[in-house]
Order: structure tokens, then C-alpha cells, then sequence
């Protein structure tokens, strides 16, 4: 039961250990990927240490398109959505909307999708551009800094807060926050009693204390907001009703939690990818300027090329077969989105950054599709093009040190990249 | 796009299978609105496109909740 691998005769295995962050930690590892794309069927991975059982991955787009839509087979709310497992009382106590299958998922995401839809996302962009202004404005005046620093964590975070109800003087404290709770993904031992965590670390999401400290964040905010409610999305969270229930403190917490953290990290990393790609390709960057209508492509050129999110994983909840690879009830389920937005049968010269590359097929940074498509696309597809727009026509010649990525194999996030103006 | 010999296709909402993404709405504002209470797209006019049109917004929406009447 711990190696449903061997009930398949020969299998593919990964020539990378895909539990290891430091496998990461040059950015995606674009060639363990192509051959687990080229192999027949799904590629194993034996249980880490201490893990229960071991993997498999999906590579190729469309099968892990199949994954994605079908989450009667492959569930979310089934075991946990990272590789790791861990005791039901922990996933009980992490539960928010990403770790449920439909038909709760639906009336939960119902709650603040509304908040999220194209139309309702356009009355941000003035404020979005503002945002935007006052960091290029900065960072110019400065003749560079950390790119991360400067650009790309502070425009998404203040986007998030303001649309969640967080005041400005604690969007600092936000991403410190979610800083840590990636940590959590990393090879690093985190200090259990950071941030006065009193929980047992297992119980906590990413294992990590900051969580904890989210947590009690959201609490304080909701209670002043159950108080005072305002137009924000913590009074929707706070009033909201769930078939004839008010959220529990607890997923009220965890509702927090993945908002700041999916609005925050991710679009941070396409931003920060984004000065990589403004230096290795200039002249796509230079088609936009001549072509504004390339705007719209762009953008999903650079979210594509950055996939900020590595994984996610599902759980088998009945025997089937992907990909030619028979899969058997509990096993586990990998959908590497890295992987499959390079897939050249999808996108022909996938590792060549093409300012014009068809919309069509979608890449699957924003997942691939199905119940848990990403709630805030609209949104970081806005914020991402905004700021794309902005440096496109100020045109700025950069010059870049080497990045630093953030040691984790589950997002593809860059902790500081250093970045100078050249005049 | 240059083309506009295209014929045109009629595009329904499946709405039990629609996630509210938005997708559609952002792909082609003139057809499809997000109700914003019930968060599930709908219709709008005749819900007429061009068959490649109808094409992409079919393959982006990602709850597969549109096909042709």
C-alpha cells in the first residue's frame, strides 16, 4: 500500500527528487520535467522520509487538465493538497475552500467571488496603476534596489489588503506573515513559538507558526470589523451566511489566510520574474511598446514563463487510468503546472518567451481549469499588465544580479533579486 | 480576425457546472455578465458569436460550462 507503483510492472521514476527544495533552487528544473513529459505514462516518486506513501506526477497539459476538472475522482478535500500527509485532526483544522471538494467549495468561493469578476476588478485599476506609479516612481528615483523589495512584493500585498478590509500600516506585517508560512515548504526547522504561536506546528498550514499568527490577525480584524463593518471583504466573511450558518472563527481564519497568501505570493512571483524577463528578452517587451494590443498575450506570456505555483495535489477517490498509468484509490496525485506550461505539444517552443504566443490553449499557472480555478485571476492578470504597461513605457534599461529563489517545491518565488537602471 | 465570413454560433451557460470565473465576461463583455448576486454567468441579447470566437471562449472557460446551442 505504500508503493502503489509496483502494481503497474515497469514504471517511470523522476531523475530529480521532487521533495527537495534545493531541486528548486535554480528555478524550475526545466529538463527533469521534459523527460517525465516524454516518458509513457504518469512518473513515480518513492515517499519521502517519514511520509506515508510516495507520488505520482502529472506533466503533460492535458491530462493534467483531466485532473483538474474532475474533483469526483480526484479530490482535494481527500487527504492533503501538498505531497506530505498528514492527520486528519491537522487537515480538519487548516480546512478552508482549497482544501474542499464541490458542493461545499462552491457555496464557500461563492462568498467572495462576486469581488473577483472581470467587471467587478476593473473599478480597481485606477487605484491598482496608483500603487504601481508610486513604486516605479520610487525604484527610478533610487536608480534601482531589490526589485522584490521594491516592485513586486508591495503592489500585490497593498492590491490584497485593500480589498480584504487590511489597513495600510500592517501590509508589511502581512508579508512578513506570508513570507513565513512559505518557509514552511523549505528544508529549514521553523521556530515553533514565532509570533506567540501556542499550536502544535502539525495542526498548523505549512507546518508554520505564521500561521498562527495570520490567524490571530484575522480574529482581531474581524471582531473590529463585526463591530464597524465596512465595504470589505472581511464584513462580506464576517456576515456571510453558508446555509443558514455564520463561518466559524476557525474558517473564517483559514478563509484569511488563503486570500492574503494566494494574493499576495503569487502575483509577487510573476512580478518578480517579470524584471528577469524585461533583461533576457528586451524585444518582445519592444513589440509591446510598438503594438499595445500584444498587452493582453504578454501578460499570460510572463505568468506562463513565471508559474508561481509548482504544484498542487489531489487524491485518487476511485480506480482509474491516466495517461496509461493505473491509478488506485488514496493514491496521490501530482499536477505540476511548471511542467505542463512547457509542454511543447501545447505551446510550440515552449522555453522561447513570445510577446504574441496564442491564448489558446491557456496555460495552467491559474490551474487547469475546474472547481478550483484560480478566484483571482481577473485580478493578478490586472495588476501583472498594469505593470507590465507601466515599464514598457518607461523603458527602462535594467541590469540584473543574480536572483535569489526562494527554497521551497511548491512556489516559484524569487526573495530578492537586486536590479540597477543603467543610464 | 480579419475575416468576417464566419458563421455565428448561439452560446449557452450551463449554470450548475459555471464557477463564476469570469472568464467569459473578460474574453466577451458584450455576451456574458456575472450575475452579482447569484455569481453564475448568463446570456446576454441573442448570446450570438463567431464560430472561432465561440471557439476560444469555449476552451477558457475553465468550469466547461459553455458549449453551443
Amino acid at each position: 500500500m505504500t508503493n502503489t507503483a509496483d502494481n503497474n510492472g515497469p514504471v517511470n521514476r523522476a531523475s530529480v527528487d521532487l521533495h527537495d527544495a534545493e531541486t528548486f533552487a535554480a528555478g524550475i528544473p526545466h529538463d527533469a520535467f521534459a523527460q517525465m513529459r516524454a516518458a509513457d505514462g504518469l512518473t513515480w516518486t518513492d515517499a519521502a522520509a517519514g511520509d506515508r506513501s510516495g507520488f505520482w506526477s502529472v506533466t503533460r497539459h492535458q491530462e493534467l487538465v483531466t485532473v483538474s476538472r474532475d474533483t469526483s475522482t480526484f479530490s482535494s478535500a481527500v487527504g492533503h493538497i501538498q505531497i506530505y500527509d498528514i492527520d486528519e485532526d491537522a487537515l480538519d483544522a487548516r480546512a478552508s475552500m482549497i482544501d474542499l471538494d464541490p458542493p461545499i467549495h462552491t457555496r464557500l468561493r461563492r462568498l467572495v467571488s462576486s469581488a473577483f469578476t472581470p467587471r467587478h476588478v476593473q473599478q480597481y485599476e485606477i487605484a491598482i496603476r496608483q500603487r504601481v506609479r508610486t513604486c516605479v516612481d520610487a525604484f527610478e528615483s533610487a536608480g534601482g534596489g531589490d526589485w522584490v523589495k521594491m516592485i513586486a512584493a508591495p503592489i500585490p500585498i497593498g492590491v490584497i489588503c485593500d480589498l480584504m478590509g487590511v489597513p495600510e500600516k500592517d501590509h508589511e506585517l502581512m508579508v512578513e506573515l506570508s513570507d513565513h508560512l512559505v518557509a514552511g515548504t523549505g528544508n529549514e526547522a521553523l521556530d515553533p513559538d514565532a509570533y506567540g504561536n501556542t499550536t502544535e506546528l502539525r495542526l498548523l498550514p505549512f507546518n508554520s507558526p505564521a500561521a498562527f499568527g495570520m490567524s490571530e490577525y484575522a480574529r482581531r480584524l474581524g471582531d473590529e470589523r463585526r463591530a464597524h463593518p465596512a465595504d470589505d471583504l472581511i464584513s462580506k466573511l464576517i456576515e456571510a451566511d453558508v446555509d443558514g450558518e455564520q463561518l466559524s472563527d476557525e474558517e473564517f481564519a483559514n478563509f484569511f489566510r488563503l486570500m492574503i497568501f494566494a494574493g499576495n505570493e503569487t502575483t509577487r512571483s510573476s512580478m518578480a520574474h517579470l524584471a528577469i524577463h524585461l533583461v533576457e528578452f528586451p524585444d518582445q517587451f519592444d513589440r509591446a511598446r510598438q503594438d499595445p494590443s500584444l498587452l493582453s498575450s504578454l501578460t499570460d506570456e510572463v505568468i506562463r514563463y513565471s508559474s508561481p505555483i509548482l504544484y498542487f495535489r489531489r487524491t485518487v477517490t476511485t480506480d482509474t487510468v491516466l495517461g496509461g498509468t493505473e491509478l488506485h484509490e488514496g493514491d496521490k496525485i501530482v499536477m505540476w503546472y511548471a511542467a505542463a506550461n512547457f509542454d511543447e505539444t501545447q505551446f510550440p517552443r515552449a522555453q522561447t518567451f513570445l510577446a504574441d504566443r496564442p491564448q489558446v490553449p491557456a496555460h495552467v499557472a491559474f490551474g487547469g481549469g475546474g472547481a478550483h480555478f484560480c478566484l483571482g485571476a481577473s485580478l493578478a492578470r490586472l495588476e501583472v499588465a498594469i505593470l507590465i504597461e507601466e515599464l514598457v513605457d518607461r523603458n527602462l534599461s535594467l541590469e540584473i544580479g543574480d536572483p535569489q529563489f526562494v527554497p521551497s517545491n511548491f512556489v516559484n518565488g524569487i526573495e530578492h533579486l537586486p536590479v540597477t537602471i543603467i543610464t | 480576425m480579419s475575416t468576417q465570413s464566419s458563421e455565428r454560433v448561439v452560446l449557452l451557460v450551463d449554470t450548475d457546472r459555471c464557477i463564476g470565473s469570469g472568464m467569459c465576461e473578460m474574453l466577451e463583455e458584450a455576451i456574458f455578465l456575472i450575475d452579482e448576486d447569484t455569481n453564475i454567468a448568463g446570456v446576454l441579447g441573442d448570446g450570438s458569436l463567431p464560430s472561432e470566437r465561440a471557439a476560444v471562449v469555449i476552451d477558457r472557460c475553465p468550469a466547461s460550462a459553455i458549449s453551443v446551442l
